[in-house]
Formats: structure tokens, C-alpha cells, sequence
């Protein structure tokens, strides 16, 4: 499958690539040229990524209805070095999969980009800022079309790093550190299991490479050869490095238990939060599991469902229910957006462990653009009101914000599924179809559809509090508009949003078909299928009516800072209880650091008394000695070695003249080097 | 083989030739055509014609049994050495020469000639013939700034240096002929097989090697190099350490793997054997410690750069001493990518001393504040040298020591070479704190009150040039594959035939 825009493709990460190595050897003051690299290099990029994504539209023929259901995949190999007879290759690959994701990646990132000239017009660090952005936009682009585990573990630990930097990008914030090291350290835990993963599987597969014309790890061959052995406790091979690879997607898309950084990430500037936290790099875990797909869902023999899935599915429908718990208790407007986005991390995951590889990718989209709406949503906000961040003191910014408000307004109906004209909607509505036709058990389904109420009910609280009712503070009454540069890119995000919903409702899959092959028909009917119906049914009551009670706990009178959530109210503990995240960071404080600390002391009593004392020990033995041995040198050795020391001093003098500027000692020397490498030979 | 072939083989010599004779032409005419920029000018398109004449014109073959010789990877080589020919007249360009301005050039060139020729044979006249042509011209090249002392003394002591390394040579080379009755390379070494013997061929052998030795500067035959590259102007101080180090190499690598092959003898620890790599291995201990001990102590970062070269090229010999196809690999690869970061080097030493009148350590402070990028491709240049990864010099060594640990990889079937590599790698070590030195004075410390006596500022086409030579070391460090694959190919063609 050869096809010109592979030779192109490499294009797309290197320009930012490029763009972030030139702003990183610019000085500070080049603000205008480090905002004008970035955001060009992602225009640029986008481009070349929507070339490709036609050339795959085009050649797939999963559009338009002409071709068979294969789809497109074109891949391009290379190698990188070679080690004795061993060469290192790696590659780039392009597929529908990486298409979508590219558009996406590179459009969302241009708008953020250019948000960020208005967010942080004010920072003198605004050349870094941009400069870590490029790198992390290369990064994550590199990841995305990464042909090889290889280079999509490298990609990954760079945009780990990027995303290291930017959290803690206001480092004169304790916090902020605080923030960028737990996310770091957190990630990292999980990416010890991609590691060990991926090593086990270059020794199963003999490749890093996914497709390779038959020998890639995704290939038929190495699947069979993966699924059948296996290892310890029964397992297939397979499985394991499935459930390997799992932990690193956990950890870097928010999983629980290692959903704990994500939340705390929101230390950094709202565009970071915007771009890495909320729709793309987060997104990164999904990614890794929808592109080893066929790795995890081999099975073979009676089994119907593979047990990586399986285990995919329950974590992922855990962490969407257990962080919409949280997300209701929250006061400040990016945690509540933190925990929002670990529980549709959760539905993504839910959705790739039943099965739905399309709806998964499809949410993941559509999440990116009205997540990354309500961040900048919110950035716009906590701009507009002086840094300040708690919804209990705002209210009443409908008037002084309108383009904001109704931004936002679309944002959270989208987030919340509100039927029919947002795109959140219809990819709740595969989630929930693909959880609902689920062989191995029904409660998923139900807690999707619980988290689905939590979620509604959540994002009206918010909307209540900051843009309805009465103003609560200074800070909201001297609220303002922010400028063009910031309420542009949010329109467009919007309309993205909107528009999105086009393109995978269940009469016209077209994306689900983009995804997995397969020719795309318009049938308006498959709405009055009588399943389908009761599950729109169903998700439409669900929504309306965590809206509706959040209006009437949150809508119906103003709530002054002071007085108690009517949550709190009515269900004093288990608010508390939500309020403090189940106390999960308490646990690991009591737990994992104990222990660790536990560690720690044992270590320091070896190092003060075990190892110190050998050293005391040894310290007096050599005293012993060196009162003998000062007598002997006093008496015995310092004449001796004064006049060794002149003998030096003499030899020295004799190799500097060697080199004394006079070229008849030069040629002596050489002379003497001829007979010195004559003689060697005659002694030999 | 006709006559007519023997001009193609030998078209990108013609080509310099003639480019060369026009150039001293100009020079006698005077007037705008003798400024550096015509001469610079000039000089360029000739390469670039040469380089047109290595790719179209030249076939591959032998003349005159190995006299004149063309495979792939002479050819290779012969690229590598007039596009560093091509950097050299650059930097020429832009160091300004105030005497004899046409001669510079031509003279370059004619040294380019003598190169080019030595690579391209596999017979010990013409090898001596280019060797002379290339010193004499840069003899000439080094002393032609005659209002500098410095630059008149290093240029005679040079030339001493030289006319007598070469009788040496001479010598070496006519004891070879007489017990083997040949000067074909080829030839030679199925004679010396019945004649291994001979205590005659040692002394004959190790009189030749002090040809080669001065001319890659190894000890015992360095003494000339510190004082050249301080003394000489800095680009021809750059050109002999960049191509002529890269051609004396290339012609040493060949002269003994062809024409001394079975008589190699060995230096492992305790099972040394008579033949030349024992010899080399003298060579090689040598300079790696007197080179890096020696650089540690300097003031002047070109004297530092001399001894720093004279310690690489013990590396260099360690990796002849195993004397396979890898080896000779890892060799052309190394001499490459050192030249590319020693041109480099030199250029940015040129705009320090131009600007700063002098090149000890303490001029260069603070120059990131005044050249942001220039010190950066110093970074890049110095780094690469000491071998840090990712860049070039990083795998230059790898493959360099790889290749001395025996041809089987990594503790092949002949770790003797052990304790050699065991010294390299730790002299390797010793030498990033002199390459670091320099650098604590471009990044940390802040110019002092030094009034600058500022020349002109370095022109666009030097800068870029600089800056590409880093991008070259950066991307060979990424891809070293670019360059080593074509060489690994280039060296099966010449194993196949």
C-alpha cells in the first residue's frame, strides 16, 4: 500500500519538533516569534493531517460506499541503527485510527495554542511556555503515528515529561512542584508495567514493529504464537502483556488507583489543563489500548471475551462511576473538570472493554472538543474574575461573561448528553448500546447509566453556581468578557462539538465505519427499533433527571458562600466523604508512604550504626597505622621521597623540554620513536 | 583499460588542477579578480566540478596495477575530503588572508590534489608523491600570513618536520623494495609472505610508519602538531586536522591492511607477536595518554584542540590494531565525523581570535551572550568530540572501540586488545574535562571588562556553514546510519571482489 502522503507524513511531528527547538535557543524576549512558530507548525501540521486523513477517506472506501470493508492502512519502516547483525527498526503507520487522531490533535492543539497568546499574555515566561507546548504537540503527534512500540514508549515518555514541565510550569508554586512530581512519579508506576510489557513482548514477538507485511506484533502470526503459549497461573501470554501494558494506559489516562495525579495536574496554567489534561495526552492511555486492540482481544478456544478486556471493562466502569461520585462534592471549577474527565476516561475504557473500539475512539474525540470547550470555558472564567477558582464565589456571570456563558452552556450539554444535537449524546449512546449487548454481565450497563446521572447532575450544579444566581464576591462583580483571541477559538470548539454529532448517530455510523471498515448507509429507521429506542429512552430520562435535580437542589434560590450545599445537608457524612475523594490520597499516605518511610528508617539506622560503625572501626584501625607510619615517614621515608619528588620535578623539566619550541629536539624525538619501535619488534 | 579512462578515473584532480592554475592566474593578474571573495568563489565551483566529475564522470577500476585506483569506497572518501576542502575555503574566505589572497586558494586546492591522489592508489610512489604534494602545499598554506611570526615559525618548523618524516619515508619505503621487488601494494604482501623474516622489512617498515605518523600526528611524531595549529592561520590549521587526517588515515589503513596483510603480529596482553600492530600499539598507548594528559594543562584551546587530535588518534590506531573490514569501517567513519566537529571547532576559535585577538580559554567567556548560535554548534562540535550520545562522535567511538574488541562484536573471539581499550575508554573520560573547560567559559562565566578589539563580524555563508556542520554532527549522532551504511556497503564491494 504505497501511497504518496506516507513520504509526507513524518512532516507532522517534526514541525513542531522543529518549532520547539528553535524557540528553546531563543531568548526570553522573543515572545512574538515563539507564538508564531507554535501555532504555525500546528497549522502546518494540521494540514498534512487533514491530507491524510482524505487519503484514507479516499482509499479506505469506507466513505461513499464504493470499495469492500477493508480499511486503509499504509505503513512505512525504516531503520534506525544497526547493532552487529541486528538492525533497529522503527516506523510510521497510518490508519484511520491515527487519521482521526491526528485531526483532532492538531486542531484542538492550534486552538489552544492560540488561546494561550491571551491567557498568558501577562507571563514573562511566555517564550518557555510556547516552547513547551511545541515540544509537547511533537510528542504527542509522534505517538499517535508511531508504527513501533518503540517509539510510541519514547513519544509517551516525552509527553510525559512535556506534561512534567508544564504542570509545574509556575514553579515559585509550592503546590505546583508538589503537583508535577506526583504526576511524574504516578505515571511513572504505570509505566514501569508498560516496560516490562513491552520487553516480554519484543522477546515473544521478536518485533516492536505493529504491522510489517506479516510480522508485525499485530500481525496474524504473532498473535496466534502470543495466544496460545502460556504462562504462569494458566494465562495466556497474551493476556499478561495485555494487562501489562494496561497498567501504563491506567496510569497515564487517570485510571483508578492511579487516578490521583490528574486532579492535582489542574496546578498548571488552564491551557495545559485544556490541551494535556482533558484532550489528548489523558487521551493517551486510550489510544495504547485501541491501537494494540487485536493484542488484547485474541482469544482462542471456547472463551468469548478475552480476559484483558474483561478486566479493561470493569476498571474503566469503576473509575467513571467512582470520579462522577466525586466530581458532585468539589468546589473548585477545574477539579470538578479533573474528576469529570477521569470518569470519561472510565467510559472510554468501559467502552474498549465491550468491545466498542469505534465508540470508544468516537468519545474520545468528542470529548476532546467539548472537554477542551469547558476548560478553556473555565480558563476564560478564572480569567475574567482575577485567578479565582472557587464556583461558590462567582454567580451571576451570564450578564457580565455572555459569550463565555453560552460557550459553556453548549460545553456542558454536550458533557452531559443532552439528546439529539450534541455530540456527547450519540457517543453515550454507543457506549451504552455496546455495554448494554455485553455477554459477560448486565452491570456496567447500570453503572454507565449511574454515571450518566451523576454527570448531568454534576455540570448543572456548576453551571448554577457560576453563571446563575446572585454575585458572591468582588472578584465576580469586576468580571469581564475576555478578549477575541480567547472567545474565538472557543466558538470554534463549539461548533465543533456540535457539529460532531453529525457523523455517528446510529442512522448514518459513518464514523464507526470509518474506524472498523464496512460501507455507511442512511437509515433513518434504526431509531424506531424498538431496543434502541428504550435505551435513548432510558439515557434521555437519566439526563433529565440529573438535571432536574440539580436544579431544584441548586437552581431555584441563590446559595450564598456561607451557607451549607443542600447535599451537605441532607447527607452530612458521605459528603464528607466525597468531598475528601473516598480519602484516597490519605490511604496512600497511610499505606504505600509508611511503608516507604518504614523503608527509609531501617535504611538510615543501616547506613548510621551497621555501616557507620564499620566505617568508625576502620577509621580507628587506619589511626592505629598511620601513628606507626608518620614515625617511619618522618625519620625513615621523607628524605627518600624528597629526593624521588626532585627526580619528578627533573623528569617533568625533561618532558617540557621536549616540547620546548626547538625543532632539532622535535626530530631527535622522532628519531628516538624509529629505534624505540625497532627494538620493541627485536625484543618481541 | 584505455588512456582515455585514466583521465576519467583521475577527472576530479584535473578539474581541481586547472581551477587551481586559474586561480594563481587571477592572482598574478591583480586587481578585483585577486580579492578572497573572487578566489573563494572560484575555488568553490571547482570543488563543486569535482565533486560533478567523482559522480559522472569517473568509473570504477584500476590503472596501471593499483597505481591510479577507483572503487566505492574511494570514492567515498574522496567526497568526504573535498567537502571538507569545501568548508576550508569558506572559512579562508571569511579569516580574510591579507598576503598572497590567490595563492591561499590555489594553494588549498593543490593540497586537496595531493590528497585526493593518495587515497585514490595502491602504490607506494604515488603515495609519496601525493603525500609531498599535499605538505608542501600546506607548508605553504600555514606560513603564507608572513607579518605573523607565529604562523612563519610554525610553517617552518612544519615543513621541517615534514621534509624530514618524509625522507624517513623514503627510506622506509626503498628497504620495502628492496626485499619484496615491488612497490604494488598488492604485489608487496604476496612477496613478503616468503620474505616475513627479513629484519631488514622492520626497520624499512617502522621508517615508513614515521611518514604516516607525522602525518595523522601520533606520538612520537606529534611534536609538530600543537605548534602548527596554534601558530598556523586557522583555517589551513583546520584543514590539516580535518582532511589531511582523514586521507593519511585512509592511505596508513591501506598500506597496511594490503600491503603488510598476514604480517600483523599482535599486541595482546602477553601474547605479543612480531609485525605491525605491536608497532601501532606503541603508536596508539602513546598517544592516547601523552595527547590527553598534555591537553589538560594547556591555555590555548588551539593547542588544547592539537593535543585532544593527537589523543584521538591513538584511538584511531587502536582501531587499525585489529585490522578487519569493521575496523576500517569504524576508521573512516571516526576520521569523517572528527573532521566535520574539528572544522567546526576551528571556525569558531577563527571568530574568537579574530574578535578577542587571542584564543586562551578566558577569551572565550561570555561568548553566548555575543554569538548565541556559534556557541551552540560549540557545544555541539566539543560534545561530539568527547563523545557524548546522541551525537556523532558517540558512535564514532562505539564502532571504533566495538571494532577493536575483535570483529565478532562485542568480547568476540579476540578480547586482546582489552587492555588497550580499557585505557582509550578511560583516557576518553579524561578528555571531557578539557573539552568542558571550554565550554564552563562560552556558557558560565560572564565576560570580564575586556575591551574587545572587535574585527568584523562574521559574514551570513561561514555562520550557516558552522551551524550546518553541527547540524551534520547532531544528525550522524541520530542516524548514524546515513553515513556508516553507505561505507558498510561500499567495504562488502571491495571484500566481494
Amino acid at each position: 500500500m504505497d501511497n504518496p502522503i506516507l513520504s509526507y507524513l513524518w512532516l507532522v511531528p517534526v514541525l513542531p519538533l522543529v518549532s520547539a527547538a528553535i524557540i528553546a535557543v531563543c531568548p526570553q524576549p522573543c515572545r512574538r516569534l515563539a507564538a508564531t512558530l507554535t501555532i504555525g507548525s500546528m497549522i502546518a501540521s494540521f494540514f498534512v493531517a487533514l491530507a491524510a486523513f482524505l487519503t484514507v477517506l479516499g482509499v479506505g472506501g469506507s466513505a461513499g460506499g464504493h470499495g469492500g470493508g477493508e480499511v486503509f492502512r499504509g505503513f512505512f519502516n525504516f531503520e534506525w541503527f544497526r547493532f552487529g547483525g541486528e538492525a533497529l527498526r522503527l516506523g510510521l503507520l497510518l490508519d484511520p485510527l491515527t487519521a482521526a487522531m491526528l485531526v483532532m490533535v492538531t486542531f484542538v492543539g492550534s486552538l489552544i495554542c492560540i488561546f494561550s497568546v491571551g491567557y498568558m499574555s501577562h507571563d514573562k515566561n511566555f517564550t518557555r511556555f510556547f516552547g513547551f507546548l511545541s515540544l509537547f504537540s511533537a510528542a504527542m503527534l509522534g505517538l499517535v503515528i508511531a508504527n513501533s512500540l518503540l517509539l510510541l514508549f519514547m513519544c509517551w515518555e516525552l509527553v510525559g515529561l512535556a506534561s512534567y514541565l508544564l504542570i509545574g510550569f509556575w514553579y515559585h508554586k509550592p503546590s505546583a512542584v508538589v503537583a508535577a512530581q506526583k504526576a511524574f512519579i504516578t505515571t511513572r508506576i504505570g509505566d514501569l508495567g508498560f516496560f516490562l510489557g513491552m520487553v516480554w513482548l519484543s522477546s515473544e514477538a521478536g518485533t516492536l514493529l505493529f504491522y510489517d507485511g506479516g510480522n508485525g506484533l499485530l500481525e496474524q502470526s504473532a498473535l496466534t504464537k502470543m495466544a496460545t503459549g502460556l504462562t504462569v497461573g494458566g494465562m495466556a501470554v497474551s493476556t499478561v502483556i495485555s494487562l501489562l501494558l494496561f497498567c501504563g494506559a491506567a496510569g497515564k489516562s487517570g485510571q483508578f488507583p492511579l487516578h490521583v495525579w490528574l486532579p492535582d495536574a489542574m496546578e498548571g496554567p488552564t491551557p495545559v489543563s485544556a490541551l494535556i489534561h482533558a484532550a489528548t495526552m489523558v487521551a493517551a492511555g486510550v489510544f495504547l489500548v485501541a491501537r494494540v486492540y487485536p493484542l488484547f482481544s485474541v482469544v482462542v478456544g471456547p472463551e468469548t471475551v478475552s480476559a484483558a478486556l474483561q478486566v479493561v471493562a470493569w476498571t474503566g466502569a469503576f473509575t467513571a462511576v467512582f470520579a462522577a461520585c466525586i466530581a458532585v462534592a468539589q468546589n473548585d471549577i477545574k477539579r470538578i473538570l479533573a474528576y469529570s474527565t477521569v470518569s470519561q476516561l472510565g467510559y472510554m475504557m468501559l467502552c474498549l472493554g465491550v468491545g466498542g473500539l469505534a465508540g470508544a475512539i468516537f468519545h474520545l474525540i468528542a470529548h476532546a472538543f467539548f472537554k477542551a470547550l469547558l476548560f478553556l470555558g473555565a480558563g476564560s472564567v478564572i480569567h475574567g474574575c482575577h485567578e479565582e477558582q472557587d464556583i461558590r464565589r462567582m454567580g451571576d456571570l451570564r450578564h457580565r461573561m455572555p459569550v463565555t456563558f453560552v460557550v459553556y452552556g453548549i460545553g456542558m450539554m454536550a458533557l452531559s448528553g443532552f439528546p439529539f444535537f450534541f455530540s456527547g449524546f450519540w457517543s453515550k449512546e454507543e457506549i451504552l448500546h455496546w455495554t448494554h449487548g455485553w455477554p459477560v454481565s448486565q452491570v456496567p450497563f447500570y453503572m454507565a447509566l449511574g454515571g450518566a446521572f451523576l454527570t448531568a447532575f454534576y455540570m448543572t450544579r456548576q453551571m448554577f453556581f457560576v453563571f446563575f444566581g446572585k454575585k458572591h464576591s468582588k472578584e465576580a462583580a469586576g468580571a469581564h468578557e475576555s478578549p477575541a483571541v480567547m472567545t474565538v477559538p472557543l466558538a470554534l470548539l463549539a461548533a465543533g462539538a456540535v457539529l460532531l454529532s453529525l457523523v455517528a448517530t446510529p442512522a448514518w455510523p459513518w464514523f464507526h465505519h470509518f474506524i472498523e471498515g464496512g460501507e455507511t448507509h442512511f437509515d433513518f429507521s434504526v431509531f424506531f427499533v424498538f431496543g434502541n429506542l428504550a435505551l435513548m429512552g432510558a439515557s434521555i430520562l437519566v439526563v433529565g433527571a440529573g438535571v432536574g435535580i440539580g436544579w431544584f437542589l441548586y437552581g431555584r434560590k441563590d446559595l450564598p458562600e456561607a451557607v451549607a450545599d443542600p447535599l451537605d445537608r441532607a447527607a452530612h457524612p458521605v459528603f464528607q466523604v466525597l468531598q475528601n475523594r473516598f480519602y484516597v490520597d490519605e490511604f496512600y499516605a497511610a499505606t504505600v508512604f509508611r511503608v516507604l518511610r518504614g523503608a527509609a528508617e531501617v535504611a538510615a539506622f543501616f547506613d548510621r550504626f551497621v555501616w557507620g560503625g564499620i566505617v568508625l572501626f576502620a577509621r580507628g584501625v587506619a589511626r592505629f597505622f598511620s601513628v606507626f607510619a608518620d614515625v617511619y615517614d618522618r625519620h625513615l621515608f621523607n628524605d627518600g621521597f624528597d629526593s624521588g619528588c626532585e627526580a619528578f620535578r627533573d623528569s617533568g623539566g625533561f618532558l617540557s623540554r621536549l616540547q620546548n619550541g626547538k625543532i632539532q629536539s622535535y626530530l631527535g624525538v622522532a628519531g628516538a620513536g624509529v629505534v624505540l619501535l625497532i627494538l620493541i619488534i627485536a625484543w618481541i | 583499460m584505455n588512456y582515455f579512462d585514466f583521465v576519467k578515473i583521475l577527472s576530479p584532480e584535473i578539474v581541481l588542477l586547472l581551477v587551481a592554475m586559474g586561480i594563481i592566474g587571477m592572482g598574478c593578474r591583480g586587481g578585483k579578480f585577486a580579492e578572497a571573495g573572487a578566489c573563494a568563489f572560484l575555488s568553490f565551483v571547482g570543488v563543486l566540478l569535482a565533486v560533478g566529475a567523482l559522480i559522472f564522470c569517473a568509473p570504477d577500476g584500476q590503472m596501471a596495477g593499483g597505481m591510479i585506483v577507483l572503487d566505492p569506497l574511494v570514492r567515498l572518501v574522496k567526497f568526504a575530503i573535498l567537502a571538507m576542502v569545501a568548508v576550508a575555503v569558506v572559512l579562508l574566505q571569511a579569516d580574510r588572508p591579507s598576503y598572497h589572497v590567490a595563492e591561499n586558494f590555489a594553494m588549498l586546492l593543490f593540497a586537496a590534489i595531493g590528497l585526493l591522489l593518495i587515497v585514490g592508489t595502491e602504490e607506494m610512489l604515488v603515495i609519496f608523491v601525493g603525500l609531498e604534494l599535499a605538505g608542501l602545499a600546506l607548508y605553504a598554506l600555514a606560513g603564507f600570513a608572513r607579518s605573523d611570526l607565529g604562523a612563519a615559525e610554525a610553517a617552518l618548523k612544519y615543513f621541517l618536520f615534514g621534509s624530514v618524516a618524509a625522507a624517513f619515508l623514503l627510506y622506509g619505503m626503498s628497504l620495502i623494495f628492496g626485499v619484496c621487488g615491488t612497490t604494488e601494494l598488492q604485489a608487496m604482501s604476496a612477496a613478503l609472505r616468503k620474505n616475513a623474516q627479513e629484519p631488514i622489512l622492520t626497520a624499512g617498515l617502522a621508517m615508513a610508519l614515521v611518514g604516516f605518523g607525522f602525518k595523522v600526528a601520533a606520538v612520537p611524531f606529534h611534536l609538530w602538531a600543537p605548534d602548527v595549529y596554534q601558530g598556523a592561520p586557522t583555517p589551513a590549521a583546520a584543514f590539516v586536522a580535518s582532511g589531511s587526517k582523514v586521507a593519511g588515515f585512509f592511505i596508513l589503513a591501506k598500506f597496511l591492511f594490503i600491503g603488510f596483510g598476514g604480517l600483523e603480529g599482535s599486541a595482546g596482553w602477553g601474547s605479543f607477536a612480531p609485525g605491525w600492530v605491536p608497532m601501532l600499539g606503541v603508536m596508539a598507548a602513546l598517544s592516547m595518554v601523552v595527547g590527553n594528559l598534555m591537553a589538560l594543562v594547556q591555555k590555548s584551546v588551539r593547542r588544547m584542540l592539537a593535543y585532544s587530535g593527537i589523543g584521538h588518534a591513538g584511538f584511531l590506531l587502536l582501531a587499525l590494531m585489529a585490522a578487519s573490514a569493521e575496523s576500517l569501517e569504524a576508521v573512516v567513519f571516526y576520521t569523517v565525523i572528527y573532521g566535520v566537529a574539528t572544522l567546526g571547532a576551528f571556525g569558531v576559535v577563527g571568530v574568537v581570535v579574530r574578535e578577542r585577538g587571542g584564543d586562551s580559554f578566558s577569551r572565550f567567556a561570555g561568548l553566548v551572550k555575543r554569538e548565541p548560535v556559534l556557541s551552540f554548534s560549540m557545544l555541539v562540535f566539543l560534545c561530539s568530540l568527547a563523545g557524548l550520545p546522541p551525537l556523532a562522535g558517540f558512535f564514532g567511538k562505539f564502532f571504533l572501540f566495538t571494532a577493536a574488541m575483535g570483529a565478532g562484536g562485542i568480547l568476540g573471539a579476540a578480547p586482546g586488545l582489552l587492555w588497550l581499550v580499557a585505557l582509550a575508554l578511560f583516557f576518553s573520560a579524561v578528555s571531557l574535562y578539557y573539552y568542558l573547560l571550554v565550554l564552563k567559559q562560552i556558557f558560565f562565566i560572564s565576560e570580564d571588562g575586556v575591551a574587545g578589539c572587535s574585527g568584523e563580524g562574521l559574514g551570513v555563508v561561514p555562520r550557516a556553514v558552522i551551524f550546518l556542520l553541527a547540524v551534520v554532527t547532531v544528525g550522524l549522532g541520530c542516524f548514524p546510519d546515513l553515513l556508516l551504511g553507505p561505507i558498510h556497503r561500499a567495504v562488502e564491494v571491495l571484500l566481494g571482489n
